[in-house]
């Protein structure tokens, strides 16, 4: 006689092994492999952090053979990278993208750092809406995990108890808190590297701080609010500079929203804005001035 | 899933739990408690080497029966000892799981007595899984299962409640058991040897 406890365990062995079918091992930093999942035909998806070369780069597939793989590209903010393998007839992932996870669904964490798959398991924690890295980055959805991170979690796929993934794992997003990056991401960010090889996003060369307006002042000015935005710092020849912004200037607003926070920056600046034109009102000697400033695009590690 | 759905599962663990305290004992040495121990078949207890100090130890069954055993086997760099029970009446060994090999994935119960909490049982996951090489059993189990000191020597078992190992350290998280097949192998080469 099978029990329930039998049923389910047997289940739960079930969906790892299907699963693990594109679950894959990356061969590109020292000491341990990575982990990845043949996402599409021929496209192994993987973090950022755990690929430490460019090239040299080889993948063993679930069945035990080693194929030479290219880096189509990589984007620190979302900790993702992809990778092309030539002419892959191997099993892709089975995405869900029907229900999104719920908390105290259970859920397993595949990974392959070396020839055999490992798992643990544990309950997603928190579900939220989109968040920002601490890059600049968008993720569609907020997926904290409560399970056990050993050796090959980054980079592997967060599956449901039926098989189906759910995102990809890294432990380098939220200071060793494990995360998943959800299915949406990733074919967002997926897409895009293919293309292009990097992600777009738009950048004005300065950096701020959070300052309070004096009361007056803000009166005076017909202020909504009083924390504003000093401009600290301000690249030379950067897009900021060019369109004649200075340091010290108060950034109230940025395209008509008002701005209190440095993520209100970065949340205007996502790769459609480049050389396009924004608004921004800043206070200046006392005095409200508007400027039109066009965000250029920004090379790789570089703040807003 | 159906709510008696979930209520047959956490009765058929409440069940495998308490199937498992029947085969898992307390080992004491020189009147410390020491970790535990497993009922194998013929009155014989198995646990890890570094529980027993010297050759005898004192042993108390989940039914509160305490008795004096015997060192009869140990080997230190396997981390295993065999004792014999000095009871008078024979006693419900473990049911070992020869077969089928463990799946990733697949659901195991842990059963000791971490800091003097008798019978205690944690749940985890096979984390991976070992293949046999050359036909030789695997050389540890590796589950996703939290340990604490006391587990030592104490069964792991899966969701039908057959032995599949013992609990015997942890590394870097992970909950390392000796493979119960390499147990009766073991048992087989040295208890002949000790008992001859």
């Amino acid at each position: 006689m099978t029990t329930a406890l039998q049923s389910l365990s047997n289940e739960l062995a079930d969906a790892v092994e299907s699963a693990g079918r594109a679950v894959v091992s990356i061969h590109a930093r020292r000491r341990i492999p990575a982990s990845g999942v043949h996402w599409r035909p021929g496209v192994v998806v993987a973090t950022h952090h755990t690929i430490n070369r460019d090239e040299n780069i080889t993948v063993t597939l679930p069945d035990g053979t080693t194929t030479p793989a290219t880096l189509a590209g990589r984007d620190p903010g979302t900790d993702l990278a992809v990778l092309k393998l030539a002419g892959q007839s191997a099993p892709t992932a089975n995405r869900r993208t029907d229900t999104p996870p719920k908390v105290g669904e259970l859920v397993i964490a595949l990974g392959r750092p070396g020839p055999s798959l490992t798992a643990s398991w544990g309950v997603v924690s928190r579900v939220d809406g989109p968040w920002r890295t601490w890059q600049g980055a968008e993720i569609d959805s907020l997926l904290r995990l409560d399970l056990a991170i050993y050796d090959g979690f980054s980079g592997g796929p967060l599956i449901d108890a039926t098989g189906r993934v759910l995102g990809i794992n890294t432990s380098a997003l939220a200071r060793g808190v494990p995360v998943t990056i959800p299915v949406a991401t990733v074919e967002r960010v997926v897409t895009e590297l293919l293309e292009r090889g990097n992600i777009r996003r738009a950048y004005l060369g300065i950096s701020t701080q959070p300052v309070r307006v004096p009361e007056s002042l803000a009166r005076k000015l017909e202020l909504k609010s009083d924390v504003a935005l000093l401009i600290v710092s301000l690249e030379s020849g950067g897009p900021a500079d060019r369109d004649g912004l200075l340091l010290g200037d108060v950034l109230l607003e940025l395209d008509g929203a008002a701005v209190n926070d440095p993520g209100d920056i970065l949340a205007k600046l996502g790769g459609d804005r480049v050389g396009k034109p924004l608004a921004v009102r800043v206070i200046r000697g006392g005095q409200v001035t508007t400027l039109q400033v066009t965000p250029g695009e920004r090379p790789t590690s570089r703040a807003a | 899933m159906t709510a008696s759905a979930t209520a047959g599962l956490a009765q058929g663990l409440a069940a495998a739990v308490d199937q498992l305290r029947h085969i898992t004992v307390q080992v004491r040495t020189r009147g410390a408690a020491t970790g535990a121990g497993i009922l194998w078949d013929r009155g014989l207890v198995i646990t890890n080497a570094h529980v027993i100090r010297g050759d005898r130890a004192t042993i108390e069954l989940s039914d509160g029966t305490v008795a004096r055993a015997r060192l009869v086997a140990r080997d230190s760099k396997r981390d295993l000892a065999a004792l014999e029970l000095e009871l008078g009446r024979p006693v419900a060994g473990a049911v070992v799981r020869d077969s089928p090999p463990l799946r990733v994935g697949e659901m195991v119960i842990a059963i000791g007595h971490p800091g003097g909490l008798v019978g205690a049982a944690t749940l985890g996951i096979i984390h991976r899984a070992e293949g046999e090489r050359e036909g030789r059993p695997p050389r540890w189990i590796r589950a996703d299962l939290r340990l604490a000191p006391g587990f030592s020597g104490g069964p792991l078992a899966d969701t039908a409640g057959r032995l599949v190992g013992v609990n015997t350290m942890v590394q870097g998280g992970l909950a390392l058991a000796i493979p119960a097949v390499a147990v009766a192998a073991w048992l087989q080469r040295s208890h002949a040897m000790a008992v001859a």
